[in-house]
Parts: structure tokens; C-alpha cells; sequence
């Protein structure tokens, strides 16, 4: 018997209190669960808690959702299962590219390139827009442009300061979760906007949506997958490179099938995030590529307290994650995520 | 092992670009946009005003309210959040019965997309219809104003802020908790150590660290909370449940004062900074102490 393990007593009151707790935490599932089989009566009269008990359960809810009588629904559902599914897919490849240059290669910025960086490009902008009276768009591609390629050029000459490596590199990323979304979903939404004006729409189009998510899953996909790719024996890649197996080739054909389990674990993840995310949709989308928490949202304000269809459209939103919860459950189950879950 | 070759930049810079661009980028635009005169209606040319955004905004009641609600609804949420989370954290690696099946099932709320939540939320808190409402009136209290009620409301807000993330607490604390090594423990039981003595001195101290991180973390994502509160309150009665990201939305989307909203955001993001830094000043001793 294990020396932690609980004894007479407190064994049963965790345990009394575990099922508190889960009863806390399933009865609002539940309730919306079967609200979504009441028909208005039920609903309006008082609430009713089991279903054949006190009330008889229809389908009228999940009718009407489906025959589309409550607006686009399915336009919502698809364009919110595209973007999610292919913006995780992406950012899940293009972290876990970085994530590996990270902990196999050696990079080193200049922070003074860094801080030039940030100096032009917003410089410029203010230049190009007062006083060459450029329009916002323009400016600021211009003023992003010259910012970057000035800052990787003076990167090659030695400047005072502090030099960053690889950590530094990897704690820049990380911490753009720090910001709040506000800030960048609101700037990004003028400079689509200003895009849009220039002849290049980006709001409500797949390619900003998009753009937006893959950038904003990257942070936690590259904190993540470094840590688990940290952990992978190096012996197999030092006898590729003895054999001159060239690098991109170690990488699609002996790192990304050997991070299977934490490929998985942190597409999943991402996969969570960019379903549920608000602001940004709020923000990117106004009627083609609305994603679904946005016509969720929308429910309450439009419908009143119509709670039956309002929980049939919630329980559309809800049970993706809810079965890719339990397949992931199961996958932690079987060991697959031992290394990914520390 | 690290090597060298040029082939690294091919795999480090989709991300970095990308992160540059959509990220960063914007970010700069919108600080340089912070400090002009930049309306949508009226539609003024749009004209430098150095810190005039900033001194306006520092000087409105209403920022400083919406501050304090979101540092209430914050503080309050994860402080709780991390109660409850180590309790139950500590049972399911005491092995309690059905642990294997909680441990799972207690995972749901994480995964749940949070308007989704919050009109659920909504039912059930409905001061006639709603179950709650039956459940008080048994206890003799009918008809209580869950929404309308400027600190009920808040404290709705806080509830489903609990039932969403505790999920995510006892998930890291878990796996604090099981990478704890064993002698430890059976040297205290060697020594007669009560639980309660052996929790307060061995098992809290070790999960300093990670506790430390998860509710930085929790606090950090708290701070941001807007979803939750745009469908279950509005922001209402009044303005008593606004949030930072809820006022940014409405001064941005509402009034479109452009200038006004970015720096109204990167106060916002002050704030965060500052929090944070005040933070891990305070926690640095404790966490040296106990390294």
C-alpha cells in the first residue's frame, strides 16, 4: 500500500467530495442536454428534470435547426470546422518546425536589431503617413519591409548589447500570450480593413481568419512541442547525419513520426483553442466565415429566451470537443501521451 | 547538441514571420495609432496628439472602474480556482474511488466553448425558470436577481469563471503532484508526521514552484475574459461586470474612436505587464527559499 494514500476517514469524505464536485461539474451539461429536447411549454412552465418523468421529450428543436429555419447554421458549422481544422493543422507544422530549429540548431539575435526593428517600423509609419501623406496600407507594408530587412542586416555586424540565443528566442514567443487579444484583434482588424481598401480583402475571408489563428496558436504550439521534442534521442539523428541525410529530410522522415503522440496531444489543444476562440471571430467575420461561437452568442439576443433551440445550437458548438476530450482521454489512457503530458 | 546550418532559418522562420506579421506588427500599428486623434465618426483627418489619448482615459471614473472589476473577477476567480483545484488534486493522486473516471469527467469544462457556457449559465441562473431558482426558493429564497444585481451578477460571473478553469488547475497540479518522489513521504510517516502536518510541510513547498506558474497563468488568462461576460451580463446592470476587453470592444466597435481604443488597449496591456512583474517580485523570495 502506498504511504500516500488515504485512510478510514478521509478517504470517504474525498471521495464525498469528488462527487460533489462532479456533480457541479456535469449538471450544466446535462441541463442543456436535455433542454434541448423540451418543447416551449416545458421549458416556460418551470424546470422539469427528467426526461419521460416530467416532461416528453421532442425533437422540435433539432428539427428546426437542422431545416435551416434558424439561420445559416450549417454555413457557420462548416466554415468554423474549416478554419479550425486547417489553421491547427498549419500552425501545428510551422511550430513544430520552429520548436525543432529551436532545440537543434543555435540562433542568436542582436537585441539591438530587435529594438531597431521595432523603432522603423513604427517610425516609418508615422513618417509615411504624416508627413509623405502615404495611405495608412501602404505605409505600413513599407515601414514593415524596410524595418525587417534592416534588422536582419545589421544582425551579421557586432553591436553593443546583449546577444540572444535560442531561451530568448523561445521566451519571445511565449510571451505573446501575455498580451491581451484585445490589442492585437482590434489593430489587426484596422490594418484588414485598410487592406480591404487597397483591393485586398481580408476580413470575413478565410485567408485572415486564418492567418489570425496560425499566428496565435504558435506561442503554446512551439512550448509545447520543444519540450517534447527535447526529449527524443539524438542517436538517431547523429547516424542520419553521418549518413548525409540532409536536414529537411531528418525532420519530415525521422522527427515528426517519432513526436506522433505529442503531435497529436498538441494538435488536439490547438484544435480546443481556435473552436472555442470568440474575440477574433468577433473582430475578423461578419457574416461568411462567422464561425459558430459567434452565432451562439448571438442566440440569446436574438430569440429571447427560446432556450430549447438556443441549447440545441450550444450543443452543436459543445460536443466536437467533448468527443475529441474523450478520445484524448483515451489516448492518455494507453500510455501514447506519457511524454507529451509531463 | 546543437549544430549548425543555414537549412535552420527554413524551419525557424515561417513561425517568426508569422508571429512578426500578425502579431507584433499590429501591435506597433496600432501603439503608433494610440497616439493620434483617429475617428471613424465624425470622420476627422486624423492628426498627431502625443499622450492626450493616455491622460484622457487615466483621467475617466469609468476606466478605473472596469479595472477594479476585472482585478475582482481575476483575483477572486483563480484564488478560489486554485483551492478547489489542489483539493481535488490531492484526492485524485490519494487514489480515490472512481478516480481514473473523475480525472477524466473533470476535464469537460475546459473543452467547452465559453459563450456556450455562458448560456447555459443563463438558464440555469434564470430568476424564474431557472433550476437555481427552484433550488432557493426550496430554502426560502424566491426569485434571486443572479444578473440583474450588480454583486450577484459578479458573482455569477465568478462561478462559471470556477466551473470552466478549475479543470486546467487540477490538470497541472496533478501532474505536480505525481512527479513528487515517494521517500519523502515515507520518512514523515517513519516520524509519525500527522497528514495535515505533512501537507503544510513537505507537499506544499514542493508544489510551490508549479503553483506558482499555473496561477500566473490562470491570472494572465483571467485578465483577458470577454466572451463570458458579453453573453451572460452584457457588461451590465450598468457597467458593473465590464471588463477591460469588454470596454475596449465597445469604445472600439461602438464609437469607433480609433486613437481612443489603442490606447485604451495598451493601458490594458500595461496593466497586465505591471500586474505581472508585481507578481513574480513578490513570489521571487519564496521560490528561492524553496529551489
Amino acid at each position: 500500500m502506498n504511504v500516500r494514500d488515504l485512510r478510514g476517514k478521509g478517504r470517504f469524505w474525498a471521495a464525498f467530495g469528488c462527487l460533489a464536485w462532479l456533480v457541479f461539474t456535469l449538471f450544466p451539461l446535462y441541463w442543456v442536454a436535455i433542454t434541448s429536447f423540451k418543447s416551449p411549454v416545458d421549458v416556460v412552465g418551470g424546470p422539469t428534470y427528467f426526461p419521460f418523468l416530467d416532461f416528453q421529450p421532442t425533437l422540435t428543436a433539432w428539427k428546426e435547426l437542422f431545416s435551416g429555419v434558424r439561420g445559416e447554421f450549417f454555413r457557420n458549422f462548416w466554415s468554423s470546422m474549416i478554419v479550425a481544422v486547417s489553421a491547427s493543422v498549419i500552425a501545428t507544422i510551422i511550430g513544430t518546425m520552429a520548436a525543432y530549429a529551436l532545440v537543434r540548431f543555435s540562433f542568436k539575435v542582436r537585441l539591438a536589431s530587435g529594438i531597431a526593428f521595432f523603432f522603423v517600423a513604427m517610425g516609418g509609419y508615422l513618417l509615411g503617413r504624416e508627413i509623405f501623406g502615404v495611405g495608412p496600407a501602404k505605409a505600413s507594408i513599407l515601414a514593415f519591409c524596410i524595418a525587417l530587412a534592416l534588422s536582419i542586416f545589421i544582425n551579421r555586424y557586432r553591436l553593443p548589447g546583449p546577444v540572444l540565443g535560442n531561451d530568448d528566442i523561445v521566451f519571445w514567443f511565449v510571451s505573446q500570450r501575455l498580451f491581451p487579444p484585445i490589442v492585437v484583434a482590434f489593430a489587426l482588424f484596422l490594418l484588414y480593413t485598410e487592406f480591404g481598401k487597397m483591393g485586398f480583402r481580408l476580413t470575413d475571408t478565410y485567408l485572415g481568419l486564418t492567418l489570425a489563428y496560425v499566428s496565435f496558436s504558435l506561442p503554446i504550439i512551439i512550448w509545447l512541442m520543444r519540450d517534447f521534442i527535447a526529449s527524443l534521442p539524438v542517436e538517431v539523428e547523429e547516424a542520419a547525419l553521418v549518413d548525409n541525410v540532409p536536414s529537411w529530410r531528418i525532420f519530415f522522415g525521422i522527427i515528426l513520426p517519432m513526436s506522433k503522440p505529442g503531435l497529436i496531444a498538441t494538435f488536439v489543444i490547438t484544435l480546443a483553442f481556435i473552436w472555442n476562440e470568440f474575440l477574433f471571430a468577433l473582430f475578423l467575420t461578419n457574416s461568411k466565415w462567422q464561425t459558430l461561437p459567434i452565432l451562439v452568442a448571438g442566440q440569446n439576443s436574438q430569440r429571447g429566451d427560446e432556450w430549447w433551440s438556443i441549447s440545441a445550437a450550444a450543443l452543436v458548438a459543445i460536443i466536437p470537443m467533448v468527443v475529441i476530450a474523450g478520445l484524448l482521454g483515451r489516448l492518455m489512457r494507453s500510455g501514447l501521451l506519457m511524454g507529451a503530458v509531463k | 547538441m546543437r549544430r549548425n546550418d543555414p537549412v535552420k532559418h527554413f524551419f525557424l522562420w515561417p513561425a517568426v514571420l508569422a508571429v512578426l506579421i500578425i502579431a507584433i506588427f499590429p501591435l506597433i500599428f496600432s501603439l503608433a495609432n494610440s497616439f493620434m486623434s483617429l475617428r471613424l465618426i465624425p470622420p476627422l483627418p486624423p492628426r498627431f496628439v502625443g499622450l492626450d489619448n493616455y491622460i484622457h482615459i487615466l483621467g475617466t471614473e469609468r476606466f478605473w472602474q472596469v479595472v477594479q472589476t476585472t482585478s475582482l473577477i481575476a483575483f477572486t476567480s483563480v484564488a478560489l480556482q486554485y483551492a478547489i483545484g489542489f483539493s481535488i488534486a490531492l484526492a485524485l493522486v490519494k487514489r480515490v474511488r472512481g478516480a481514473d473516471f473523475f480525472r477524466v469527467a473533470f476535464l469537460l469544462p475546459m473543452l467547452v466553448a465559453p459563450v456556450a457556457v455562458a448560456l447555459v449559465a443563463r438558464q440555469i441562473l434564470n430568476p424564474t425558470m431557472g433550476p437555481l431558482n427552484q433550488l432557493t426558493t426550496f430554502f426560502g429564497f424566491p426569485n434571486l436577481p443572479f444578473l440583474t444585481d450588480a454583486s450577484w451578477a459578479l458573482g455569477s460571473l465568478i462561478m462559471v469563471e470556477i466551473w470552466q478553469w478549475t479543470p486546467f488547475v487540477v490538470l497541472l497540479l496533478l501532474a505536480g503532484l505525481q512527479g513528487l518522489p515517494d521517500d519523502i513521504y515515507e520518512a514523515a510517516e517513519l516520524e509519525n508526521a500527522s497528514p495535515w502536518k505533512q501537507f503544510w510541510t513537505i507537499t506544499f513547498p514542493m508544489m510551490l514552484p508549479i503553483s506558482a506558474a499555473v496561477i500566473f497563468i490562470r491570472i494572465v488568462e483571467s485578465f483577458k475574459i470577454i466572451d463570458t461576460v458579453f453573453v451572460m451580463t452584457g457588461g451590465g446592470p450598468g457597467i458593473s461586470t465590464e471588463t477591460l476587453s469588454l470596454f475596449a470592444y465597445q469604445e472600439g466597435f461602438k464609437k469607433f474612436n480609433l486613437g481612443y481604443t489603442s490606447a485604451l488597449s495598451f493601458l490594458f496591456l500595461f496593466v497586465v505587464l505591471g500586474m505581472s512583474l508585481l507578481y513574480l517580485s513578490i513570489l521571487k523570495p519564496y521560490l528561492e527559499k524553496y529551489k
